[in-house]
């Protein structure tokens, strides 16, 4: 259960200057393996591609009307693997939005700021303890 | 024979000619109407006419043979006076008084005179007494009349300096009145700017729900009691004939529309319907008085959303008539409220009057709105109407003239919100009651500017003469050296041309002639409200840098010092200031930017809420990446809850134009930055 792999991080978001700050601050901080989207659709398209972590903005239907939006994209994935952790970025700061996306299962819920970075990173780390931590309790159980 | 009976024809010709005339005279005799008496010389009634049988009472022969002077009031003095006739020969007017014989006087003037046979033997006398009754009465009449006269000048007199004093009094009552409202409006206005204000920066502190809801009760109290104060002293400044109408340009149905939003909330709230209706063919622009027109309104709007619980209510603005000059509109607010009596109507635009007493028991209000409606609008030259059927509903309708204008209206202070072109502004203020101190201080803080407090204007003048401030805060009322004094010092004698903004609790328009007398660049009046506060510093600030903007010396200057919009910290520190991925990053930025900017226009103009949200939703982290100042992100975050609640508001407009131009601006700067960036690596 070792994890040499760098962790998959899947980055979906349509402000492309947002997504690829993201990206750099991931890849300048630690092994990250990174895939960026800006729609849903895109990202729904590969998620064969296995990501271990997805990071979804919540507006992705903003300004191009036809996009899926962030809660669809949401309800996809869950539907596709419901194992797959998602955090849900957000310009805003809602409670309703929040508790909406954590009602859509998604793992934990951040707000856009100069912070963001860092609270995701946290977010990932322990989120991918907790699912180790699972998956060990799952293969004990199946020893036992 | 024939001569004799000649002789005996012509003698008794003469004699019937003779019969004729005595009798004749005779009856010229009896229709005299004053008594006519011929007394024997012993003193007896030989022959009288009618005129004495009627005055006596007593028939002719009772009459005849009798003593004369028995008939009079005082006999001794009639004997006399017939003695008199006898002795001298006549007598004229002597005055005596005739009695009747039930009692009834006559007054008489005696006249008479002796008559004798023709050997020259007086045979008697001859008496006309007139009736003077009449005279006597008409004279009587004349001299009570004459008195009456007399009495009524004293008393039109007396009256006069009664009205004169009345008049006087009155008019000192009026200044008294004056006087004393100015008083307690400032009596009252200073304790309450202390209390609004002091509340309004609690209610910025963390608070529980019930904390916050008494305070919020305590600021609407608040809030009320200085409408209320308003109200009363706006009357009284109509009664005293000060209300100045200005006529500024200004747009009507942006006015209009500010006004209705500012109802929106009560409306929603009762789950009434708003209906406007504008006509189009208005000129844009007109010129009056847009802040009369907006208490008007505000007035009859918020009685009809006071006394209306279910229906609607509707805003009309119509235009009727129109020339080259001027048009005539005319405004209607319509409700389906509770509607107004008959009886009723013409009392509700008294002072402190409502329909009925129970309705301030069952709605409150102080029953000064429409007074104030009335007078505003009548002493414009305009007329109030209302229609209403009780239980139906209301109709307020006013007609107002309006010139028409082609000058464009000053830009509305509002919009000068948050503008990032003045910074570390320096205040000093002139302000004695520590707790309004303390209060100005707590804003001026909010505000993020720099302050200095002084308790009189002497200091402030001293403090001027060492140090240099922006713009200085100006309370009117101080010890030592009042607002105006120190005004004036700093105008005349130290000759500073120092923006000043005074601070009155005091605002008749005396005092605001004064200020602008004396020098001062505007007023704000307590309790202050802070964002107008904000808006006035910076609006005077801005235009003095607009001033000097226009000199080419400045500008020069300007172009030394190019304000910087964007601010890399944030990004090299992300990139740990990698060039190649600084390049990545500004190139998206500026590929993504403009043709977001573009869309938050055209959605705005073409009020597409979601749109306008959208592209604004998606500018705001940039801000933050490319280090463009928090106040316009909060912009943008304000822009995207106008548009979130789709609700149209004048502001919207000018923080798009500010945003567009700050991100406009912050593109240029990148693009120099890429270049420069491109540049070293190669």
């Amino acid at each position: 259960m070792k994890q040499k792999q760098p962790v998959k991080i899947f980055l979906v978001d349509d402000d492309t200057v947002f997504l690829k700050l993201l990206e750099i601050e991931f890849l300048e901080n630690g092994e990250f393996d990174i895939e960026t989207y800006e729609t849903g659709e895109q990202c729904i398209e590969m998620l064969e591609n296995k990501p271990d972590i997805i990071i979804l903005d919540y507006l992705l239907d903003g300004v191009n009307k036809d996009a899926m939006n962030g809660l669809a994209t949401l309800d996809k994935i869950k539907e596709f693997d419901p194992e797959i952790p998602v955090i849900i970025l957000s310009a805003q700061d809602k409670i309703e939005v929040a508790v909406d996306c954590m009602h859509h299962k998604a793992t934990d819920y951040v707000v856009k700021s100069e912070t963001s970075f860092l609270r995701l990173k946290k977010i990932i780390s322990k989120e991918l303890k907790y699912n180790k931590m699972e998956k060990q309790l799952k293969w004990y159980m199946d020893r036992m | 024979m024939k001569e004799l009976k000649t002789s005996n024809k012509a003698s008794s010709k003469v004699e019937t000619l003779k019969k004729q005339e005595s009798l004749f005279a005779r009856r010229l005799i009896e229709a005299s109407l004053d008594p006519l008496v011929t007394i024997s010389p012993k003193g007896k009634i030989t022959d009288m006419n009618l005129a004495t049988v009627n005055i006596t009472g007593l028939d002719r022969e009772k009459l005849t043979g009798t003593n004369f002077f028995d008939y009079f009031t005082e006999p001794q003095k009639a004997k006399e006076v017939y003695q008199e006739v006898f002795a001298n020969g006549s007598v004229t007017n002597s005055p005596l008084t005739l009695r009747h014989i039930d009692g009834k006087l006559t007054d008489v003037l005696f006249n008479g005179s002796v008559y004798k046979d023709d050997s020259g033997k007086v045979l008697g006398v001859v008496i006309v007494a007139r009736d003077v009754t009449a005279e006597k009465r008409i004279a009587t009449e004349l001299t009570e009349a004459k008195i009456f006269a007399e009495l009524a000048t004293e008393l039109a007199i007396e009256a006069k300096a009664k009205a004169e004093s009345a008049t006087r009094l009155a008019k000192d009552a009026v200044k008294a009145k004056q006087q004393f409202l100015s008083n307690m409006s400032h009596e009252i206005r200073s304790p309450m700017n202390a209390i609004i204000g002091f509340t309004k920066v609690l209610l910025k502190t963390d608070l529980t729900a019930k904390q916050k809801e008494y305070l919020t009760a305590i600021k609407l109290s608040g809030d009320a009691l200085i409408v209320l104060i308003n109200d009363i002293l706006d009357l009284a400044k109509v009664d005293a004939g000060k209300l100045v109408f200005e006529k500024i340009p200004f747009r009507l149905s942006m006015s209009i529309d500010a006004m209705l939003h500012l109802f929106q909330p009560k409306i929603q709230e009762k789950n009434l319907i708003l209906v406007k209706e504008f006509d189009k063919n208005i000129p844009k622009i007109l010129l009056g008085d847009p802040v009369r027109l907006h208490q008007i309104l505000l007035n009859l709007l918020s009685n009809a959303v006071k006394f209306t619980t279910k229906g609607k209510i509707s805003v009309f603005v119509r235009m009727l008539h129109e020339d080259p000059e001027k048009v005539t509109l005319e405004f209607a607010v319509s409700d389906t409220g509770i509607g107004i009596q008959k009886e009723n109507i013409t009392k509700i635009f008294e002072n402190f009057q409502q329909a009925s007493s129970n309705t301030s028991r069952l709605y409150g209000g102080t029953g000064l709105g429409l007074a104030i409606v009335k007078q505003l609008v009548e002493n414009q030259q305009g007329e109030v109407n209302v229609k209403s059927n009780p239980g139906e509903g209301s109709t307020f309708s006013f007609v107002l003239d309006f010139l028409k204008t082609s000058e464009e209206p000053e830009e509305d202070p509002e919009n000068l919100d948050f503008d990032k072109t003045i910074n570390s502004v320096k205040v000093l203020v002139a302000e004695d009651i520590p707790l309004n101190q303390l209060l100005m201080k707590t804003l001026l803080d909010d505000y993020g500017f720099e302050s200095e407090i002084v308790g009189n204007g002497k200091i402030a003048v001293g403090k001027l003469t060492n140090n240099t401030y922006d713009i200085i805060l100006m309370d009117l009322q101080m010890p030592e050296l009042n607002g105006f004094e120190a005004t004036e010092f700093i105008r005349t004698n130290l000759k500073l041309n120092i923006p000043i903004i005074a601070i009155t609790a005091d605002v008749t328009t005396a005092d605001l002639a004064k200020c602008k007398a004396v020098g001062m660049n505007d007023y704000i009046s307590k309790p202050i409200d802070e964002r107008l506060l904000y808006t006035k510093i910076i609006g005077i600030l801005k235009k003095n840098k607009h001033k000097g903007l226009a000199k080419p010396v400045a500008k020069a200057k300007e172009e030394v010092l190019p304000a910087k919009f964007i601010n890399l910290d944030y990004l090299k520190k992300r990139t740990k200031s990698k060039p190649d991925l600084m390049m990545q990053m500004i190139s998206l930025y500026l590929s993504q930017t403009p043709p977001l900017v573009k869309t938050m226009k055209e959605s705005l103009s073409k009020k597409d809420w979601d749109a306008l949200y959208a592209a604004v939703h998606k500018l705001i982290p940039s801000f933050m990446i490319m280090g463009i100042g928090t106040d316009y992100e909060n912009m943008a975050k304000e822009v995207q809850e106008y548009a979130r609640t789709k609700k149209m508001t004048i502001k919207i407009k000018p923080l798009v134009n500010q945003i567009e131009n700050v991100l406009k601006q912050s593109c240029k700067e990148l693009e120099i930055e890429l270049n420069t960036l491109k540049h070293n690596q190669t």
